[in-house]
This record gives structure tokens, C-alpha cells and sequence, in this order.
């Protein structure tokens, strides 16, 4: 896979009361590299990232990051750590403003320390947000949530930035500039993971790709491979 | 006819203390969804507080407010982590019958030390009197600390990074957790806040009406018919339900008995539930 795992999953059971969704899944996120999860509906992709994050409890398995085992922490405690969820749906704080919302980002210690820098940053590549600081989250378009729902997981400084179904319920023109914008940020460095429905755009922009089947990994490679792979696009992306 | 006028305008006056009480109940509903039975208790340990520091320390009643804050805050902590923490997101009626135990407790062991017999704290500023009428001074002060105080806590809650993160665990507590904010802890402060409110709401109470052990209870539901007229889960609302109450109590007291007053409030609760089950100011705590 290349360059070296900066967040490792080790056969991570996890799931919803009764319910068991993941069965030992196991992967690795290069550092400085996109990496991303497909799979169809049901396979566990979201379960996966809640997980990871401490959204939902593991059941076994152990998850590192930067090789320091980081399963025992509760969520708040793996975002000081660098690992930040952007999560599905975009969770904002609607009665907050733009600038109240990213605040509340760069909440935890490191992203408090680099506060001013990232503020640019973000602002920069959503300058639609700079314009519209001191308006409340609730008053956007679906399109200008998910930017502030990426700008704010990047104010809490992520060593690993995952993002749970980035172009769900945007016009296939936004999901693509939103594409663009991780390109921009997968070329100045960060490492991304990635869970996606729109299998073109992520397999497009990702180095190597994890395809995930009724809770297992089913296959694995580099995204491109895995993009052409014949039996892979038929079975499990719906290609 | 002026006597009237009068009455209400001091009601007024007592009407922002019960909006700062409220304040303290809605808080904690807006923040947690839990409807705090502890809070009469916490009124009364308010009460005897400010009544102790007084009587014994010899502090003036308005810079005793200070640590009787500071002690309810504390004692909130306390109460959050020992009753209120497991419960949080669970059926309503534990909640209610969680906190509904602490406040027994504290009752229990209030009427212990102080009996029911009724205590005051003696003291008093000049009043202003205008056409015969006397606003006391006490009365004004109450008014005056209950405003400032109120804006105190907005002005917290809008522009420090506490009453912020204060405000995202209440508006979505998993986004929170995912921004790094101990959501646990936060409700642990905001639970705080609003039992040392309602402990500063008993003190000033103190400081107009004698009391016993078990005032807190009649303040307890005085707080919900204002929380009700403002609006659950909003502050600013409740402070204006609280004027309200205290507008029509002034109203009324004039012609009627004062053992009238809880039928009128209570009517007036049942008919505002049903009339505008937001609130007249309200607006629900979004979800």
C-alpha cells in the first residue's frame, strides 16, 4: 500500500445493541495518502468510521493511531488525538453561526493552537464561508453545510480527516467541486479516509481502496485496480 | 387605582427574582432534557445559606450572593455525577424520580438541622416611596441582582468558549464529542450553573420574604409556570415569564386572599398549556 500506516484497525467487531455489523475488519491509512471504503448499502461502511472515531463502542479488535493503541478512548479523547470524523449528515450546531461552528472545531488543544492558521486555510478554500461568517449554520444550502462540516473538521488540526459520505444529497456539479477540494487537500498533505457512496469520484481521487462486504474486508488495492477489477465493479459496486 | 398600579410594579420587582429561578430550571432542561425536581431543595439551601453567611459571618445579603453561587455550583457538580449523569438520555420519568430522590434527601436532612419553623434574614436598605406607595429596597436590589446576573449568564453562554461548547453539547452532544468536547464534563458545568442559579434565586428570595426548609417548593412550581410561560429551554423567555407572573401576582394580591395566588398561577399554567403549548415566548429547544 505504501508509505507508512499512520491509523491501524485490527479485526474490529463492532454494532448496534443485538445487532453485529462488523466482523474483523482490519485496514491501514498511509500517511499523506487517500485512502477510501466502498462497498454497497448495508456493508458496514458508516458502522465502520463510527467505530473508528469512539461514536459506538468496539466489541473487540484494537485501533492505533500513530501506533499508540487509542481503542480505549472515548471520542472526545480520539479527536484530541488527531483523529477527527466528519460525520454523515453533517451534524452542524444549526443555532450557531459560521464562525461559532468552526470555533467549536478547533475546540480541543491542538486545534486551538493552530487556530488563526487554519481559520485561513479554511477560509481560502471555501471562501463562501469567510463571506457568510456571522450567519447561523441552519440558513445553508446542503452544499454550504458540507463545506462548513469539512472546514470545521479541519480547524481540529486531523492527523487522519474522515469523511462519512461527503456528496450524499448534493447536485452532482457540488459533489464534484467538493472533490476538488479534498484533491487540494490530499496534494498539501493530509492524510484522508474516506468512506463514499459515489464510487467514480472516490476511487478517482483515492490511492488505494478497501471493498467492504457484510461487515468483512472483501478485497483490497490500489484504487485504480480496484476500479477496473471486473468481478469488484459488477458484485459489490453496483458498476 | 394607584395602589394597583403600584402593586404591580413591585410584583415586577419580585418577578425577576422568579425569572432568574427559572432560568436555573430551563437551563438545565434546554442543556440536558431533564426537568430538575431538585431544584425547590436547591432554592432553600439557597435560602439558609445566605441566611447563615448573614446571620453568622455577618456579610451584607448581596455579597454573600457570591459564595452562595459558588456553593450551589459546586453542590450541582456533585448532584450531576452522583444522580443525574446516569440517567441523562434514559425514559423521563428516571430522571424525574432520580432527582426527585436527591431532593428528598436534601429536605430530610434540612428539616434535620433547621426544623420547618420559619427563618429571615433581617436587614434593610432604604426603599424609594412614590405617592405614597414604598418599593423597598430590598425589593429593588433583588430586581436589580436578578437582571444583572441573567445578562451575566447570556453574555457567558454567547461569547466565552465554555458557554459555547455549553451550547453545541446541548444542540447535538455526539458532533460535540466529535469536536474534542468532553460532553460529559460540560454537562456536568451546566448542571452546576443551573442549581447555583437557582440557589442565587433562594438567597435574594431570602432577602424579601421569611421561609422555612420547605419554601423551595412553592418557588419550584412558581419556576415551572414561568418556564412554562417563556418557553422551555428559553432563558431570555424565562426571565420575561418570570416579570409576567410577578406582573399578574401584584395584580391580584390587592383584592384577593394571598392563599388565592397558587389557584390563579396554576390556572393560568393549565390555560397558557393549552392555549400555546410553546410558550408565549417560545420557541422549542430545537432537537
Amino acid at each position: 500500500m505504501g508509505g507508512e500506516a499512520i491509523l491501524e484497525i485490527q479485526q474490529l467487531e463492532a454494532g448496534y445493541g443485538e445487532v453485529q455489523v462488523l466482523w474483523g475488519l482490519s485496514l491501514r491509512v498511509a500517511q499523506g495518502r487517500v485512502t477510501t471504503i466502498v462497498g454497497a448499502n448495508g456493508a458496514g461502511k458508516t458502522t465502520t468510521l463510527r467505530a473508528v472515531s469512539g461514536l459506538i463502542r468496539g466489541r473487540a479488535g484494537r485501533i492505533l493511531l500513530e501506533g499508540e493503541d487509542i481503542t480505549r478512548l472515548p471520542a472526545y479523547g480520539r479527536t484530541r488525538r488527531g483523529l477527527v470524523l466528519v460525520p454523515e449528515g453533517r451534524q452542524l450546531f444549526p443555532d450557531m453561526t459560521v464562525m461559532e461552528n468552526l470555533e467549536m472545531g478547533a475546540f480541543a488543544p491542538r486545534g486551538r493552537r493552530h487556530m488563526a492558521r487554519n481559520l485561513e486555510r479554511v477560509f481560502t478554500l471555501f471562501p463562501r464561508l469567510q463571506e457568510r461568517r456571522s450567519q447561523k449554520a441552519s440558513t445553508f444550502s446542503g452544499g454550504e453545510q458540507q463545506m462548513l462540516a469539512v472546514g470545521r473538521g479541519l480547524m481540529a488540526e486531523p492527523a487522519v480527516l474522515m469523511i462519512d459520505e461527503l456528496s450524499l444529497g448534493l447536485s452532482p456539479l457540488l459533489a464534484q467541486q467538493l472533490f476538488s477540494t479534498l484533491k487540494q487537500l490530499k496534494d498539501s498533505g493530509t492524510t484522508i479516509l474516506l468512506v463514499e457512496q459515489n464510487v467514480h469520484l472516490s476511487l478517482a481521487l483515492s490511492d488505494y481502496a478497501y471493498v467492504l462486504a457484510e461487515g468483512r474486508i472483501f478485497t483490497e488495492g490500489p484504487a485504480r485496480q480496484v476500479a477496473e477489477h471486473a468481478e469488484i465493479r459488477t458484485a459489490y459496486l453496483g458498476l | 387605582m394607584f395602589g394597583v398600579l403600584a402593586s404591580m410594579m413591585d410584583g415586577v420587582l419580585v418577578g425577576a427574582v422568579y425569572g432568574l429561578a427559572a432560568i436555573g430550571l430551563t437551563l438545565i432542561w434546554g442543556v440536558m432534557d431533564i426537568i430538575n425536581l431538585t431544584h425547590g431543595a436547591m432554592i432553600a439551601l439557597g435560602m439558609f445559606g445566605l441566611y447563615l453567611l448573614f446571620g453568622h459571618l455577618g456579610l451584607t445579603p448581596y455579597a454573600a450572593l457570591a459564595p452562595v453561587a459558588a456553593g450551589g455550583f459546586v453542590l450541582g457538580v456533585v448532584i450531576y455525577w452522583v444522580a443525574v449523569h446516569r440517567v441523562i438520555r434514559r425514559p423521563p420519568l428516571m430522571s424525574l424520580l432520580a432527582t426527585f430522590a436527591v431532593n428528598m434527601v436534601v429536605i430530610g436532612l434540612g428539616t434535620a438541622v433547621w426544623s420547618t419553623s420559619p427563618y429571615n434574614v433581617a436587614f434593610s436598605v432604604p426603599g424609594i416611596t412614590w405617592h405614597g406607595f414604598t418599593f423597598t429596597g430590598a425589593h429593588i436590589l433583588a430586581a436589580i441582582s436578578s437582571v444583572m446576573i441573567a445578562g451575566a449568564l447570556y453574555l457567558f453562554m454567547r461569547f466565552t468558549r465554555l458557554g459555547k461548547a455549553i451550547r453545541a453539547v446541548a444542540s447535538n452532544r455526539q458532533a460535540a464529542e466529535l469536536m474534542g468536547i468532553p460532553s460529559n464534563q460540560v454537562l456536568a458545568i451546566a448542571f452546576g450553573l443551573g442549581i447555583g442559579l437557582a440557589a442565587v434565586a433562594g438567597g435574594l428570595i431570602a432577602t424579601l420574604f421569611p421561609f422555612t426548609v420547605l419554601s423551595g417548593d412553592d418557588y419550584q412550581l412558581k419556576s415551572f409556570v414561568v418556564t412554562v410561560l417563556g418557553g422551555l429551554g428559553n432563558p431570555a423567555g424565562a426571565l420575561l415569564g418570570g416579570l409576567v407572573l410577578g406582573l399578574i401576582e401584584g395584580g391580584v394580591t390587592p383584592f384577593i386572599a394571598v392563599s388565592w395566588t397558587p389557584v390563579i398561577e396554576f390556572v393560568l399554567f393549565v390555560l397558557i398549556l393549552i392555549a400555546f403549548p410553546q410558550g408565549l415566548f417560545g420557541r422549542r429547544a430545537e432537537r
